[in-house]
Formats: C-alpha cells, structure tokens, sequence
C-alpha cells in the first residue's frame, strides 16, 4: 500500500521538484478542470471518512458547507496532532508537504474557500519550517495564490503554529483559537460547516484526510472505494508505538486487521515477550485485551470489540506493562489537557487521577475501584466536548478488562 | 415570530423558534437549575447543571444548549436527571472551600440553593481544597478564587455584554482561574456587574464585605438617582441604613443591568457634609436655626425685596436631582407665592440645547429617547458623545445593536469606550462634529442621496442647501482632520444603510458639543426623511426631564440661567437656590461667585453643605432621594416612583414640602400639602407633553469656536465624563470616590514631551480665567494639541477655566499647560 506515503520514497520528497517528479499536482490540475461540485460528489461518494479520529463522512461536510450561502467560506486543517500514541499526519507534513497543499487546493476549489489555514501542533517546530518553505515554492509555480496554474482559482494558504493545548485539536476550539481566542470548544449547533472560523462555513479535515484527496480525485471514488473496506474506504495510516519490534507509521488499507499489524508489518512483540494489551486508536480509545487481534482495524469493527478506531494510533503493551501505571498516565494527560469549561471534565478527571494516584502509590482503598467506575459514569456523555468522554471511557476500559490488576490483585498479572 | 411547540414535563408550551430547552422553560415559568447561563449572553453550557432528559435523544441534553424542536417531548426532573445533577455539585464541592459560614453570599448562593436541593453526597474523597489568596486589592470588587465554579458567566458579561474584557480565564483543567491578565490587580470600569452574575461568593462587593447577612436585609426598588437612563438599584437596608445596591432580572428598564454608580454610589446620602438642621448667617457665620425661625427669616426678607425690587428681582434655580414633586412645587412658589418667572437650572447649558434643537428642527416640545431605539438601526451614529459614560445602561444598547450586526460609527476625539466597541472609528478634531455632520449632508445633496420628495417639502431647504457650500470634503477634512475619502464613504453608507440613528448626549458640562451640532444632527435626519426620533439625544440626570417638564424654565418674560448669574448688571437681588451647586457644577466660577456675593438675600436648599450653601444667607436642609416619596422622569419619558426607603437624616424635610411650609410663612396656600395632591397636578401637567403636531424645519448650522487657540494658550481643553461619576454629586460617594476620587488632566505622549510633562506629575493648567493644578496623565487615547479634564471633582475647580454657552458655538476653553 502505497498511496498517502508514496513520495516519502523519492529523493527529496520535501521538495517541490521531486514532488512533481513523482506524480505531484497533476490531481490538482484535473481538478481545476472539473465542476466543483463534481469533486464534492465524488468525494462524497467514495465515502471517505474523516481520519482525525471521529470518522465523519468527508464529502457529507463538504456537501453542507458548499450549499451554505454565506460568505467567504474558509478551509482550515487539522494538524494538531496531540494525541500520545499518534503520530500518523507527522510524516507527511514533514516529509510530504506538497501532498497536504495539493489536498487542501482541491478541497478549497471544491467547497468555494479562498483561504486555508492549516493548525499545526506547537510541537512540530520542524514541520513548521518545512509547511512553510512548501508553501512558499508552491505560490512561486502558481499552485497557490491568485490565479491558481492560470485557471482563476484563488486560494491563500498560512500555517497558525499551536500553542500546545491537546484541546486546539477539537475544531471548535481550534477556531476560537485560530481566532485569537482561549481554546475552549464552542457550542454545536451551530457547526463549523455554517458558522465556523469568523462565523463563516468552515471545513476542518485532518491532515490525512487531505492526503487522500488527490489520489481520490485521480483515480475517482469507484478505483478509490476498492481500498480497504465498504463501510470504511481507503487506504489509513497506522503509527504503532510501544513493545513491538518495528515501530513506526505504516500505510495500510482500512480494516487490516490487528494481528497482521503487530505481527506482520511490525515484526511482532519485543523480545519475545507475550501481548498483554493494545491501545488501537490514540489514548482517547479504550484498551483491548490480547485476545482480539483478530479485529479489523476500521470505524465498524473496533467498536465491536468494544473502542474505536479512533486516529489509528497504536500502543501495544507486553506482559511486563503495569496497566495500572499506564492508566494513571494517561488520566493524568486528560487531566492536565481539559479546558476546564465543563464541570464533569474539569472536576472529574482530575479526581479519577488523584485515585489512580493513590491507587499506584499503594495507598488505595478497596473501594476505589468502584468509585473509579462510577466517577466514569458521572462524567461520560455529561462532558461538553469528547476530551472529558474519552477520559471516562478509557478509564473504564481499563477497569473492564483488567480488574483484577487495576484492583492490585498480586498475581493476577501473569 | 416562528413558535414551537413541545412539551415540558407533560405540560405543552410554546416558545420562539431558535430558543433553547433552558429559554423555552424559563419563559414558561419551569425552572431548570443552571449555573452558567445568563438571558444577556450566548449559551455557554459549561456547568452541566441544567442537563434534562430529551424523548429519543440516548443521554441527557443540556438544557441551555440545545434548541428546541417541533414536538420534542423534554423531562426535567426525573431520577435520570437528579443523579447527574447531584453528580456534577459533588464534582463542584469537590475542591470548594465550604467556608459558608463567612461566605458575604450565603443565602443566595445558587450552588449552595442546588446542594441543598439535591441533597448532600457523603464526602467521597478528601481532595485538598483550593487555596488561593483572597483578591482585596482593587476597589469595589472582592475576589475570592477559592469558591470560584468556573460558570465564566463574569468573563463573559464583562466582555460580550459590558464591553470591556478585564478578566478572563487563565491556566487550565482545575487549575484554571478567573483573573485579569497576568493576575495583576483588577484595574477595570468597576461597573461590578460580575458581581450580580457570579452564582456564588467568589466575587462580591467589597463595600459590603461581613456586612450583613442577606437574611436580615429588606431590598427596595429604587431609582438610581444619577443619570437619565433612569435604572432600577436594588436597595439593601440593613437597620435603616443602605448597604448594597444591586441589579435584579426582570426589575427595571434596565432588566438587571447596573453601572458602578447604580450599584455603589448611593451612599453619598452618608457624606459627612449632610445638612441635619436649618442655618441661617448671623454675624457672619452659617448658626443652627429652627425650622420656624429659618422660614420666618425667608418669609420676611424675601418679602422685603419684593416690596423693595419687585418680584422680578428675585430668581430660582431648580435642580436635574430633586423629585419631579419638588421641582413643581419650587416653580409654583416661585410663580405664584413670589410673583417671578426667573426660573432656571443647569440644563440651560446642557438638556436645554437639545430641546431647543428639537423644538426648532421638528417643532416638538417634547421627545424623551426611545430605550431600544438602537437596537432597531442598522447603522448607529453617535457624534462626539460617550454614550456608554454619559448613560451606561442605555449604552449598553449600543453595544448589543453592534454584537447583533448592527454598524456603529463613532465619531470622537478620543478613544472612549464606546469608541473601543465600535465598528468605526471617526476620530476628529474636538468639537468638529458639527463639521463633520455638514459635511456629510453636503456629500449627500450632491450626489443626490437624499429623500429629495421629503426634503425639498420642508421649510428652509434651500437654506440648508446653501449654507452647506462651503462644506465641501476638502473644507471639512482641513476642519476635522478626517480623510475626504472617509467623509464620502460615511456619508454614502449612511444614507444607505436600511434603517439610521444619530445619537448625541447633552450634558451641562461638555464643551465640544453646542445647539448647532444638534440641529446639524436634526438636519440629516429631515434630509434623508428618517423620522425625528432617529435623533436621540437623551436628558441628561436622573430627573432632568422631569424638572424640564414640571416647568422649571421661564414660561413668558423670565430670565434664563445665563442672564441671572453671568449678565454684568447684576439685576438680581434674590436667588433661591435648590439642591444645586453653581460654584461647583457651572462654568467660570469667578463670574458665579461675583453674581452670588452680590445677593441680598441667598437662600440654598440642599442635601450638603455644599461650596454654594456656605455662601448662602439661609440653608435649609432637604431630604435626599432614598429619604422622600416622589417621582422622577427618565430620559426616555418614563414617570417612575421614588420611595422613602430610609429615615430623614436629622430634621432635613422634602423639598416639596418646604415649599409648602415657606409659603404658608409668607401667608400664601399653595393649595397642595402632599405627594398625593401635587402628583395629581403634575399628571394633569405632563399629560398634555409631546401632543402636539410636528412641524418640520431646517435650521443651517455653522461650525464656529467661541474662542479660539492662540499662540498664549495653543492647547484646547476638553471638559469630558468619566463613566464611574455623574455631575459632582457622585463625588460624595465613598465607595465611587475609591474608584476615582481625583481630577486629573489627559494629553497626548507627543505634547508630554512637547511641554516637558512627566506621567503623574502636577502640571499647570492656564486660560484666560484663571490657572488651576491637575495631575497629569499621558494617555495614548488623546489626540495632540488638547487636554482632557474630568469635571467631577470640586476641589479641582476646572470651571475656573470654563465658561457657559447657550448657542451654537462651541465652547473650547483654549489653554496653555506649564510644569507645576
Ligand atoms: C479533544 C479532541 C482532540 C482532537 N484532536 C485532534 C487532532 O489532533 N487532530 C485531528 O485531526 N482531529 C482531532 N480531533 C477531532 C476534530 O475535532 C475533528 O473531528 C477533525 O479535525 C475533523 O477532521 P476529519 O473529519 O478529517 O477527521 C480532536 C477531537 C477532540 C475532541
Ligand atoms: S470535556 Fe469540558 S472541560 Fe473537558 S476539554 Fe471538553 S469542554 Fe473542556
Ligand atoms: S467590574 Fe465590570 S468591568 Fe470590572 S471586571 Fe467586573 S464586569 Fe468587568
Ligand atoms: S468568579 Fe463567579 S461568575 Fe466568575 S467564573 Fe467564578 S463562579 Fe463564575
Ligand atoms: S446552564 Fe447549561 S451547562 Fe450551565
């Protein structure tokens, strides 16, 4: 599978000319030719989903936003990547940037956007330089600007660099944030597609997302749609950290399945040792036990087995891994992340880390368990924004699949 | 308006489309607990109280942020819905100091109200509690952060409703806090109304810090008793003393809305210098007197003087801050018992002119402002006026008409708030807003953007045409220093725009404004055809329409204020003075002074000792507003009751009421002995305001300074308002005064350098009448070659340099400033 990833290989993949060379912006080219609303068509045809974790039909939100009338709309990428255990955009905005640019260009020409933003992490200071400079060689060969390659498309692209808030990825608070202000997440409705960055229709996609589109719009939904699987179409990028021998991002069609990641394509678990456990999607998806390696990694089947696929970013744990340690982590990351706009978030998270807390440090209550489950239910689907939810539900993934050692039992381990 | 129908808790209800759940049952009378939801604001949805359960909907929703729809069948109070409830204040508890007991909001705390409605959790986990340092640091606003819930409902009135933005959150999760930037002190307009907002104690007056408990407090409506917008102020007595003012939902005109001086400035009825007894001067000095005694002496010398002079030598001056009762009362004795139509006030050189616009521009005798007259333009345009100082409340209106798309132009000098929230700054030289106004009617005319059927119908439109020649946006740019570009662009998107408003303010004080920037602003509004009431200028105190309408002005022959006080042959022989203070509040003292020392007989009737009552011959102790029944009118035209709320302090006695008694000494019956009786008469007397036809006119209007800057004096001096004072009465409010309590004297970085001026220095303010001492404060907000001086403060004695103007000039005070 070679598609969102497929540059990388050449020489100078960064650059414009190598790029060109290896197929670069002729997608764009042909889209320019093409109505814009044939590209939302086909776009929401293919039936791509949104890759920044919460699967949203892409062409439904292009589909809205084209139909608002208001005026100007605006384009705005999520780069933000925050997420541990996701590192899947981080390539092709470092080694790939063009791919993005030419992405963005089409989405704009579709939608109607004269200008794009793309939000990139605070902590990509590389990427920023290199966003930059590609963008800066792609207005000189008339790839952005004015007159876009002379066909009077107009679309202005800036890079806004995070400022290291986990929060700014969620798209509303990306806006408040993109304009000027705290990044706290706004009210849904109204959504970014009729009243987003300025109260103007906005489309956010992620990084990835835009990736797929010159391909897509290349080979057309029906060639697109015979990657991966009906429900979820297309090629998806997977980067898997933790005990495996070969971590790294890996390009796979949609609804590869678990064992064939681990084992297959990263070389199975580190020194021999047994899976215990797998974060699949950024640590805002539930843990899944050893036993369902068999599960398709796509937006249908993960939730099956009880998480979601979430950005595709793996955490594979080996029968060493203290999950009770891995837990309080990741609930103190929650924690330290919330806004703080929201009680259950704000108030909840931080005591479920203080219990975890107490739990590693050996000064734990027998209750504790129960209270961590019931902590989780008051703060799951009462939460403004999915930070407080995935919170409460990892934590409860935690307790639901491994009790005995969450509960400290001595030996339940083995 | 589109309703929908849904049903709450199985009772059917309507509410407008686009309303949420929280909305549509509130308007119902169905509550649903919420603790960050507030009618001025956008819905927030940060505390997670307000969640209901919603018929098909998995979960529950939050009430105040979800809209309703046609058919949605809503549960608000069941298991489902208390559990979550409970869930979310044991989550706010959590940290929360539970230091109720010395908490200034016990009582009517709302999380402290939900806790005990939904019943207590067995402390769960011993978190530690917050523990930051209590925040006493600036005045008025107490800030504690420990019992703070984080509603955001302060951030957001004070940005999106208030305009300002001096507090917000910073850090976040749990350690998020409410704060100003970089946690310095809060240094902001002090309106408090964060206060009002905030559910719980983390934010409250810091005048009434461990005063009272709210359960042994009696709260009164009462009328704010400063400026025009005519507010309700929820009064606190405690023990016959007022201890806390604040705003109430669904109370007033002002539906909640407060400024600093309706919320803490009523306690200038508490300042030392309250009158508690008649004096009268004997042998040079102000001596307790009886009340018989004092209007014994009134009686007899007044009527010696009428007997000597005639009754036209003796003069009255009414006041913009007594009942609408006293005002009557005073014009009638005056009329009546004495025999002189020599009645006037400070509105001669403030309301006067507008009214004087008015009547001369559309033939009205009365047009009070309309309270949402801005939010029904599309393009708001406000001349030289700070509108959200001179009348906060209503200003507020701006504001809103601008978050809601509205086009607010602001043309100013300076960058006052209302400059701060506008959508266009039209920033001119001082006082050339009259220039401003002909120059865009003369943009108009030539390029035919005016209602020409309308126009050319009324009397005098060739006048206008042509006394605009010179107008052209050449001429005017040189004048005000706006670009030619920006006089055609505003004039054009004026008068295209849907729907318009011009609106100025009229107060006694301000010298960049006169009668011609006025009737130049009536001028437009007849030019495009828009109605008179798109010119909104409204009255500027709390009763000064009131005492307008209750006839304190000479009816026939009388002389006006500047005839009685500044004329040189000093024709008076008697002055009667109530609740007034000339030798504070009128321009050029030395004249007044002179004027007033002439005097066979002064008497001051007043609520203070005032810089005016020591002159006087006779002092007569009144009752202030908290302390009488009555009625003030608004700037908008509304009759609104004053109530004695309070005990009189010492033997003071209501001003209409010492008219009834002086009269009765000077064996004359006025005929009326109560509020009762005089109420009915002024009733009759006001009924028959504003009834009369409109008769259009044009009235040309020139720009001209009275006095013009030279080589001596080269600066221009502006006398302005500040938002947190009114006239020089709010000075005598402790609470106001610890907000800003000193004059002071704004100019530009440029002209400190010029005049070798250092920040916070004294500097020497120079005019032809005389020099006074300011401290000086380089502000970026003032344009060059002018200085900015607050009017407030007595012993500042700015209208040393001052001097009155009736007409159409502009009184500019040219000066000249020296290091002190
Ligand atoms: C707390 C939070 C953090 C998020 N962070 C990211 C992120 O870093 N990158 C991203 O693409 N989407 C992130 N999202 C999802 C976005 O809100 C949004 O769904 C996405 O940008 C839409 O793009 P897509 O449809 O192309 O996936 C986050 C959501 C939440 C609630
Ligand atoms: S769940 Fe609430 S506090 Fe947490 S990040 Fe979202 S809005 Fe902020
Ligand atoms: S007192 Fe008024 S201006 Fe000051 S912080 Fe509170 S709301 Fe803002
Ligand atoms: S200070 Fe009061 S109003 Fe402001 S966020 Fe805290 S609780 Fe809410
Ligand atoms: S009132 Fe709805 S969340 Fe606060």
């Amino acid at each position: 599978m070679n598609i969102l990833l497929k540059h990388i290989e050449y020489p100078e993949s960064t650059e414009l000319k190598g790029y060109c060379e290896s197929g670069g912006y002729k997608a764009l080219s042909k889209a320019l030719d093409m109505k814009p609303s044939d590209i939302v068509d086909e776009v929401r045809r293919s039936g791509l989903r949104g890759r920044g974790g919460a699967g949203f039909p892409a062409g439904m939100k292009w589909t809205i936003a084209s139909m608002d009338p208001k005026k100007p709309k605006y384009l705005i990428c999520n780069a933000d990547e925050g997420e541990p255990g996701t590192f899947k955009d981080k390539p092709i905005l470092e080694k790939n940037p063009h791919l993005l640019i030419e992405g963005m260009a089409i989405s704009a020409y579709a939608i109607g956007a004269e200008y794009g933003y793309i939000y990139l992490r605070g902590e990509y200071p590389e990427a920023k330089e290199i966003l930059e400079k590609a963008i800066i060689d792609s207005y000189a060969a008339g790839y952005l600007g004015d007159n876009i390659l002379g066909k009077g498309f107009k679309f202005h692209l800036f890079v806004y660099f995070g400022a290291g808030a986990y929060i700014c990825g969620e798209e509303t608070a990306m806006i408040e944030s993109l304009q000027g202000k705290r990044g706290q997440p706004r009210i849904k409705p109204p959504f970014p597609v009729n009243e987003g960055f300025l109260a103007k229709p906005t489309v956010i996609n992620n990084v990835e997302t835009f990736a797929n589109i010159p391909y897509l719009v290349e080979v057309g939904a029906y060639a697109y749609m015979k990657i991966g699987t009906p429900e979820s179409p297309g090629p998806k990028l997977f980067s898997v950290s933790g005990s495996v021998n070969k971590p790294g991002v890996y390009e796979l069609p949609m609804g590869t399945t678990l064992r064939e990641i681990i084992y297959e394509h990263c070389g199975g678990i580190k020194d021999g040792k047994k899976l215990k456990a797998v974060i699949p999607g950024g640590v805002s998806t539930p843990i899944m036990t050893a036993d369902t390696l068999d599960c398709p990694m796509d937006f249908v089947n993960l939730p099956k087995y009880g998480s979601m696929l979430g950005s595709g970013g793996l955490i594979v744990f080996d029968e060493t891994a203290d999950l009770r340690k891995v837990c309080l982590r990741i609930t103190e990351f929650f924690e330290h992340e919330s806004c703080g706009k929201c009680t259950p978030c704000r108030e909840g998270v931080g005591w479920l880390s203080s219990i975890l807390k107490r739990m590693c440090s050996g000064e734990g209550k027998p209750e504790d368990v129960e209270l961590l489950l019931e902590i989780s239910k008051n703060i799951l689907g009462k939460c403004f924004c999915a930070l407080g939810d995935g919170a409460a539900i990892v934590v409860q993934g935690f307790v639901n699949n491994f009790r005995p050692e969450m509960e400290g039992r001595a030996g339940a381990q083995a | 308006m589109n309703l929908v129908e849904l049903t709450i808790n199985g009772k059917t209800v309507k509410a407008a489309k686009g309303a949420t759940i929280l909305q549509a049952a509130l308007k119902n009378g169905i509550y649903i607990p919420n603790l960050c939801y507030d009618r001025r604001l956008s819905p927030y949805g940060g505390c997670r109280m307000c969640v209901v359960e919603v018929e098909g909907q998995k979960g529950l929703s939050a009430a105040c942020s979800t809209q309703i729809r046609e058919g949605m069948v809503v549960f608000t109070e069941t298991p489902v819905v208390a559990k979550s409830r409970k869930a979310v204040l044991e989550l706010l508890l959590l940290h929360h100091p539970l230091d109720c007991p010395v908490c200034d909001k016990a009582g009517e705390c709302k999380l402290q109200d939900m806790a005990y409605k939904y019943g207590s959790t067995s402390n769960r986990f011993s978190a530690s509690r917050k523990d930051e340092p209590e925040r006493l640091d600036s005045p008025v606003v107490e800030r504690n952060p420990n019992r703070c819930i984080l509603c955001g409902l302060c951030v957001r009135i004070c940005q999106d409703h208030q305009g300002v933005g001096a507090i917000n959150f910073i850090g976040r999760g749990f350690k998020t806090k409410i704060s100003p930037a970089f946690e310095e002190t809060l240094d902001c307009e002090f309106c408090g109304q964060c206060i009002d907002v905030c559910p719980v104690g983390a934010l409250g007056s810091k005048t009434y810090r461990f005063m009272s408990r709210v359960w042994y407090m009696n709260e009164e409506e009462m009328i704010c008793p400063y400026c025009g917008c005519g507010c309700t102020t929820n009064l606190s007595v405690r023990q016959g003393k007022i201890i806390r003012g604040r705003g109430k939902e669904g109370v007033g005109i002002n539906d909640g809305d407060l400024c600093g001086k309706g919320r803490y400035g009523f306690d200038y009825i508490y300042a030392e210098n309250r009158l508690k007894t008649p004096m009268i001067r004997k042998e040079g000095n102000l001596v307790r007197a009886s009340w018989d005694e004092a209007l014994k002496y009134v009686a007899e010398r007044m009527g010696s003087i009428i007997e000597k002079h005639g009754p036209a030598s003796v003069g009255a001056i009414g006041s913009q801050r007594c009942s609408i009762e006293d005002n009557f009362m005073l014009q009638k004795f005056m009329r009546e018992a004495v025999g002189t139509d020599n009645i006037d006030s400070a509105a001669r050189f403030g309301y006067a002119k507008a009214h004087k616009a008015m009547e001369k521009s559309f033939g009205s005798d009365f047009m009070p402002i309309g309270w949402e007259a801005p939010l029904n333009a599309k393009f708001l345009l406000v001349i030289e006026s700070d509108i959200t100082s001179a009348m906060p409340v209503w200003g507020l209106n701006f504001i809103l008409a601008r978050n809601n798309g509205a086009h607010l132009a602001v043309a100013d000098s300076k960058e006052t708030k209302l400059v701060r929230n506008s959508s266009q700054w039209i920033r001119l030289v001082p006082g050339t807003g009259v220039a401003l106004l002909n120059g865009m009617m003369k943009v108009i005319i030539d390029e035919g953007l005016y209602d020409k059927e309308k126009a050319q119908g009324i009397q005098n439109f060739s006048a206008l045409e042509s006394s605009l020649k010179d107008y052209t946006p050449a001429a005017v740019s040189a004048i005000t220093g706006v670009s030619e570009d920006e006089i055609r662009n505003l004039a054009r998107e004026y008068s295209s725009a849907k729907s318009r408003l011009v609106a100025m303010t009229s107060g006694a004080s301000e010298n960049i404004k006169s009668l011609n920037t006025m009737l130049a602003g009536a001028n437009l509004v007849m030019l495009l055809g828009d109605s008179p009431d798109t010119l909104q200028i409204p009255a500027e105190f709390s009763n000064t329409l009131g005492m307008w309408s209750a006839g304190v002005r000479p009816a026939e022959q009388g002389k006006e204020m500047q005839e009685m006080l500044y004329a040189k042959d000093a024709s008076l022989k008697a002055l009667y003075i109530m609740g007034e203070n000339p030798i504070v509040t009128f321009h050029d003292v030395a004249a007044v002074e002179n004027t007033l020392k002439g005097m066979e007989l002064l008497v001051v009737q007043d609520i203070f000792l005032t810089d005016t009552a020591k002159m006087a011959d006779v002092v007569l102790p009144a009752c202030s507003w908290a302390e009488k029944d009555g009625t003030f009118m608004s700037a908008a035209g509304a009759v609104q009751k004053i109530r004695k709320i309070v005990k009189e302090t010492g033997e003071a006695i209501p001003d209409w009421e010492i008219f009834v008694r002086l009269s009765k000494a000077m064996g004359k019956d006025l005929g009326l002995n109560s509020v009762a009786e005089i109420s009915a008469q002024v009733s009759e007397k006001l009924s028959t305001l504003g009834k009369n036809d409109l008769k259009l006119s044009f009235n040309p209007a020139a720009y001209e300074l009275i006095e013009n800057s030279s080589s001596e004096f080269p600066m221009l001096l502006v006398t302005a308002n500040i938002l947190q004072h009114s006239g020089a009465l709010s000075s005598l409010s402790r609470n106001l005064d610890s907000v800003v309590s000193d004059a002071y004297l704004e100019l530009s970085p440029a002209d400190a350098e010029k005049y070798k001026i250092i920040n916070e220095s004294y500097v020497k303010v120079i005019s032809k009448r005389g020099e006074i001492l300011l401290k000086a404060i380089i502000s970026n907000e003032v344009p060059e070659k002018t200085v900015f001086v607050p009017i407030h403060f007595a012993h500042a004695k700015v209208n040393t340099l001052t001097y009155p103007a009736v007409n159409g000039g502009i009184p500019l005070v040219p000066v000249r400033i020296e290091p002190a």
